[in-house]
């Protein structure tokens, strides 16, 4: 007796990941990222409207190896949370949403992060 | 946006109008105004940071001090917070119901409020008093 294949339960686990939904979650999670990135440029430019020794020990701390890293992934989530708004002024206008156009325009967000973050750091950090 | 019980009845009724029109539809301008102002938040951001970062309060008072740099930079920081409560607002509605909701929404709101309060102020306090 052969039985025809039972829909799938959408259950977070085995959802099939698209990177449509990706995008998505990683919108949010970039957005909330920023969110609380917001603060340390708080924290920065109330350091230097305090003083030269506040804004000597942020900088101290900004520019450890940490401090790096954390600045290195703000850039990153603040470009890919760019890319991801504009992607929605494509879609306020109707367009791009169909399957393959949405899938290559959620690819093209990711990579345009990855590269403008890159871009930045080498130009402005690491070669400057 | 404000908090009611919506329920699978309401939402089957089209005559319910459910949901708050006005302010929902002022939410979604909001966001995308001030999205859209964000990109020009985020290249005066990348100028700002790459000539400060690292350095002391004199060069830092010396390009912010400049009112062209320094005025709107504080603005955008301020629209920034606007973006950022409005955002966090998409996600506690989500997540969140009742008491609760209007706990974070409240410390939403404070957290905002102190990043434009904090951020654009130090920025005028350089610009004007150096």
């Amino acid at each position: 007796m052969s039985v025809r294949a039972r829909p799938t339960s959408p259950h977070l686990q085995i959802y099939r990941w698209t990177v449509t939904m990706a995008m998505s979650i990683i919108h949010r999670a970039t957005g909330i990222a920023n969110y609380g990135g917001m603060a340390l440029l708080a924290i920065w430019l109330v350091a230097a409207a305090i003083g030269q020794d506040a804004l000597t020990s942020v900088n101290y701390i900004y520019g450890s190896w940490f401090g790096q890293l954390v600045l290195f992934g703000f850039t990153w989530s603040l470009v890919h949370h760019m890319c991801g708004g504009l992607r929605h002024f494509v879609w306020d206008f109707a367009v791009m949403m169909e399957p393959g156009q949405r899938d290559r325009m959620a690819w093209a967000t990711l990579v345009a992060s990855v590269v403008i973050t890159l871009l930045i750091w080498t130009v402005f950090v690491w070669m400057a | 946006m404000r908090d009611t019980v919506i329920t699978t009845e309401t939402i089957a009724d089209p005559k319910t109008h459910y949901g708050d029109a006005k302010a929902s539809t002022r939410h979604f301008i909001t966001q995308r105004l001030t999205g859209a102002i964000n990109i020009a938040f985020l290249l005066l951001l990348l100028f700002v940071v790459v000539r400060l970062a690292g350095q002391d309060r004199a060069d830092v008072v010396g390009l912010l001090s400049n009112w062209f740099v320094g005025i709107p930079f504080a603005g955008l920081i301020a629209i920034a917070a606007i973006h950022m409560r409005n955002g966090m607002r998409d996600t506690l509605e989500d997540y969140l119901a009742g008491s609760l909701y209007r706990l974070a929404m409240l410390l939403n709101t404070l957290f905002c409020l102190a990043v434009a309060l904090l951020g654009a102020g130090a920025v005028l306090k350089i610009v004007f008093w150096g």
